[in-house]
């Protein structure tokens, strides 16, 4: 009988028991797409570092190795289990090409290695290490789609030529986000090619099981050993590889989550309605004495079998869909090894959802508890408070219009050219590293100088980085890269206070900060010179930026003279054009003219580095906004739909009394649509408030583990202010002007006679 | 006559004001007075459906006005019958699956639901209304209803049935209908407490008890129920009731 009487009411109640399968499916297909995403996600990564063995710590270093010091250092390391310096030779990427496609225009440091022999391994698609024969080469996977690199293809460097013998997955560099690609020769190959390029070493350390990762690298910096180059340690290459894809299931999780929330909240509307119009049936059940729990149940039972079909809907949504959503990912990161495991981690997330649906469920049911038998059965007590329910409908447009603008936001603030000065780069718009090349100053100079003569240029500035060392108050020394040069030219994003003016400043990027335990205002001693007792100068910390550049341990200061520590590490000139000139134009001419100077300069037009590097991110941004902006349109259109019908129902008597006093269907369906459109427009109006402030420090939260603290959107005002709030409002009061068909079938005998 | 309900003291808000009565098993008795004067507020005290402040109700050995809202349900349940004036029914549900509901909830078992159906099924032939099981509420007549309303009533054999205004929203031979089908169930030895506004049905019962203003004022004793008197028990109880000032 329960069945029949489950059956009868979804079949009478169409469209409400439509509305509730609808937001189950939703709340459980987001959040189970959510979780499978981001196991799938980090089982694969991690299963990749484990079948590569990636190192614990890697210095990069360009120049001299003194290897027998750095063996006797890791021989007096106990945390270190096998260690390893591995080769990769950097090629200037205008000499590359991949099938016919010139990699001229890569952002990337392309560059060759051999498979190393204990650790760190290069893996192919099989997810087996590789071994290449003379003659072949293995090509990152990430290059497969952008290039369209097929096997078989050439691989060509200046005059030689290798053949592309299939991909490889690199534990270390797979993400775009990581600023060099590992292209593996065999050492043959390798061995011919070293003329070409410059060398650079990657010293790699594999640390015993539960060795301190933060203590090693501490140590390896205190022992003076080589570093001309970034610091990676294992934390950083796993952060680096789920970022990208990371990102987009962020914003899932977050779209999920606002959906779970509205809804609960319609649900319990749905049922407070319905409980409301059942008052009578109820009443009759106390009276005839069935037990409180008996009716909850009978109520209850329904959305349990709704439940049951959201939960399903919503598995098979996540079937369908996380195909192509995961087809990428498990291209640069492989299949994971435990995708059984990741499904039920999934199904668990999905019923978790319908659970938390049905604790709500159950929580509101208690309602009927509150009247006796007698005021249920003559109507004179309420299960709660009235609700606005417009006040309701407003909310939801909110948060729609918040959900949609937030991941448009990111992704806008993403593209912008501005966006990399949260990352360590200043506002220019061309960006010429000078590495690996003898006697940096000198050329770093006569560039400047070349510079300032073009007249394309509008201004130019040179940064020198050198490697100095501070002294802590503790006694401690502390490595420190610091950039010299005029910082407030071209700034970059502070997160607190700005750039240095005076000898006595120091500006620190934000990891540097947090390490060394200090704020702005605060002072540290930077030594001139390699001696301990040598010249020092003590700055006071005038700064703190954001900076993923370089390992993200930076500094920035303006000394008139960089003291003897030695020569630059590298150098960075930033360039802006006079209107006109166009980046990309001027970077590929200026790159050939550069080659003057020695073949470790690289000219970057600075949008197209911000696409190459977070160009799949943004992609993946774009991806989840879409899908947000297609749930909360979805979500906004059942919620207006129901909320206006069950308003109509509920004044029916009030509707048809004013028809029985002349009005006429459309004067009332106008009533109507004024009173929901102020609301719509209040809600939306909140929604843009929502997603431009508190949106914003959310977003902050999400591209923090980008790197990027301190940050603002970078918004599209005409998107944000005009496109995006139209759409919102055409699709609720479009849903209002369809629900509001229900007015016509309202006959004007009804306040009279009552319904039949 | 043996005792089966007992009402002492029975007081309720300010509509009811220490209330006291009682009813014979299998006895038939009518609760009557003006708008407002209390008698559903007293059906519902009596029958445990509201909560009364203070005093006694008994039914057989077992007190209702300090039991839980469960176990109160309980005991309705499993020993009252209700037919109320308003023929509230489930809309979702057909005449029988609605007539069937209360014996549902009582026992699950396979073996009891298809006897129950089966005595269901009896009920609706006996009142006249077999060939409308199936029928939706929506359907049928008001008399017709209202006789399915005391089916389900009956479903559970109580040992007392509280029927509200029971013709109250019916025309004259619906009324009929329902009333023969209530003296029925009286032959059959099922004690029924009854509000009416009508003096004939009133002067059908046994007993008639007379309320105001929360206060049982008087009663009169009819005696059981004949065809045959049938005129000079309505005019008896007439006279009376204009003595009341009916």
């Amino acid at each position: 009988m329960k069945k029949r009487l489950i059956w009868n009411d979804c079949r009478e109640n169409k469209p409400v028991t439509a509305a509730v399968v609808i937001f189950m499916t939703l709340s459980a297909a987001l959040m189970g797409l959510s979780v499978l995403l981001f196991g799938s996600l980090l089982n694969s990564i991690d299963k990749l570092m484990e079948t590569a063995e990636t190192p614990d710590f890697l210095q990069m270093h360009s120049g001299e190795i003194d290897r027998g010091a750095i063996e006797r250092f890791a021989a007096l390391q106990p945390d270190v289990d096998r260690m390893q310096i591995a080769e990769f030779l950097n090629l200037e990427n205008g000499k590359l090409s991949l099938g016919g496609q010139t990699l001229a225009d890569s952002t990337q440091d392309n560059g060759l290695c051999v498979q190393n022999e204990q650790f760190d391994f290069l893996i192919d698609l099989e997810e087996k290490r590789i071994r290449v024969s003379p003659g072949e080469v293995y090509v990152p996977v990430c290059y497969r789609s952008e290039y369209g690199t097929q096997i078989g293809d050439s691989f060509r460097m200046d005059t030689q030529e290798l053949t592309v013998a299939g991909f490889l997955r690199d534990s270390q560099m797979n993400s775009m986000m990581a600023s060099s690609k590992r292209f593996l020769v065999h050492e043959q190959d390798y061995a011919r090619m070293k003329p070409l390029g410059s060398e650079e070493a990657l010293i790699e350390f594999k640390l015993k099981d539960g060795a301190d990762r933060n203590a090693f690298s501490t140590a390896y910096g205190d022992a003076g050993l080589p570093a001309n180059g970034p610091t990676i340690t294992w934390p950083l290459i796993r952060l680096m590889n789920a970022l990208s894809d990371g990102m987009m299931i962020l914003i899932v999780l977050l779209v999920s989550v606002v959906i779970l929330a509205v809804s609960i909240l319609c649900i319990r509307t749905i049922l407070l309605t319905g409980l409301e119009k059942d008052k009578r049936e109820i009443g009759m059940m106390k009276a005839v004495g069935m037990a409180r729990r008996d009716i909850r149940s009978l109520y209850y039972s329904k959305f349990l079998i709704l439940s049951g079909i959201g939960a399903l809907l919503g598995m098979g949504i996540v079937f369908l869909i996380s195909g192509p959503l995961c087809r990428q990912m498990q291209e640069l990161y492989g299949r994971p090894d435990h995708p059984v495991r990741i499904w039920l981690l999934s199904v668990t997330g999905t019923l978790a959802v319908v659970g938390m649906i049905l604790l709500s469920v159950r929580r509101t049911l208690r309602v009927t508890e509150r009247m006796t038998a007698v005021e249920a059965l003559y109507g004179t007590g309420r299960w709660g408070k009235k609700k606005n329910r417009y006040l309701f409908a407003a909310a939801v447009t909110a948060a729609a219009t918040a959900l949609i603008l937030i991941p448009q936001n990111i992704a806008s603030t993403l593209s912008s050219p501005r966006f990399v000065t949260y990352m360590g780069i200043g506002s220019s718009q061309i960006r010429i590293d000078v590495r690996q090349t003898e006697q940096i100053d000198a050329v770093t100079e006569e560039l400047l100088a070349d510079l300032e003569k073009d007249s394309r240029t509008e201004g130019a500035v040179a940064m020198e980085t050198r490697s100095y060392r501070a002294a802590l108050e503790d006694g401690r020394e502390y490595s420190l890269l610091i950039e010299n040069g005029d910082h407030g030219r071209y700034p970059v994003s502070y997160r607190e206070g700005s750039w240095p003016t005076g000898e006595d400043e120091i500006a620190l990027s934000v990891l540097n900060a947090s390490e060394l335990g200090l704020r702005t205002g605060d002072t540290l001693t930077v030594r001139l010179n390699q001696a301990e007792a040598g010249e020092t100068v003590r700055c006071r910390v005038c700064g703190i930026y954001s900076d993923i550049t370089n390992g993200g341990k930076t500094a920035k200061a303006c000394f008139s003279h960089p003291g003897t520590v030695g020569p630059p590490m590298w150098s960075v000139l930033y360039v802006t054009l006079k209107e006109g000139n166009k980046p990309a134009d001027w970077t590929a001419r200026y790159q050939e003219h550069a080659r003057e100077y020695g073949a470790g300069i690289r000219v970057t037009d600075i949008s197209q580095y911000v696409g190459a590097t977070y160009g799949q991110t943004i992609l993946r941004i774009r991806k989840a906004a879409m899908l947000a902006t297609a749930v909360s349109c979805l979500v906004l259109a059942a919620v207006v739909l129901l909320f206006v019908r069950l308003t109509v129902w509920q004044e029916r008597n009030d509707c048809s009394l004013k028809k029985a006093l002349g009005f006429l269907s459309s004067e009332i369906r106008q009533q109507y649509l004024k009173r929901s459109l102020a609301y719509i427009l209040a809600g939306t109006a909140a929604g843009v408030f929502l997603g431009l402030v508190p949106g914003q420090k959310l977003a902050g939260l999400l591209l923090g583990s980008l790197g990027a603290s301190g940050f603002h959107f970078i918004i599209d005002p005409v998107r944000v202010f005009l496109i995006l709030p139209a759409v919102t409002v055409t699709v609720a009061v479009l849903a209002a002007r369809i629900s509001l068909n229900e007015v016509d079938r309202i006959r004007a005998s009804e306040c009279c006679i009552g319904r039949e | 006559m043996k005792e089966l309900l007992r009402v002492s003291d029975l007081c309720r808000k300010n509509i009811l004001k220490k209330i006291s009565f009682s009813v014979g098993e299998g006895e038939m008795v009518a609760v009557m007075g003006p708008s407002g004067s209390g008698k559903s507020t007293l059906l519902y005290n009596v029958s445990g459906m509201d909560q009364a402040d203070s005093g006694e109700v008994w039914l057989g050995d077992r007190e209702i006005v300090g039991m839980s809202e469960d176990d109160r349900a309980r005991l309705r349940l499993t020993r009252m019958g209700f037919v109320f004036q308003q023929m509230n029914m489930l809309a979702n549900l057909n005449l029988l699956d609605n007539i069937l509901l209360p014996s549902v909830h009582a026992e699950k078992s396979r073996a009891f639901r298809a006897q129950q159906t089966e005595k269901a099924r009896g009920l609706m032939e006996r009142f006249g209304i077999g060939d409308l099981s199936e029928r939706k509420i929506t359907e049928v007549s008001g008399g017709q209803l209202q006789r399915a309303c005391i089916c389900r009533s009956l479903m559970l054999s109580p040992q007392i049935l509280f029927a509200d205004e029971p013709t109250g929203a019916l025309n004259q031979t619906a009324s009929e209908e329902v009333l023969q089908a209530f003296l029925q169930i009286h032959e059959e030895g099922t004690a029924i407490l009854m509000v009416t506004h009508d003096s004939r049905v009133a002067a059908k019962c046994e007993r008639i008890l007379y309320i105001l203003d929360g206060e049982l004022r008087s009663e009169l004793q009819l005696g059981r129920y004949s065809a045959e008197k049938s005129g000079a028990r309505e005019q008896s109880a007439a006279e009376w009731l204009n003595r009341m000032g009916w």
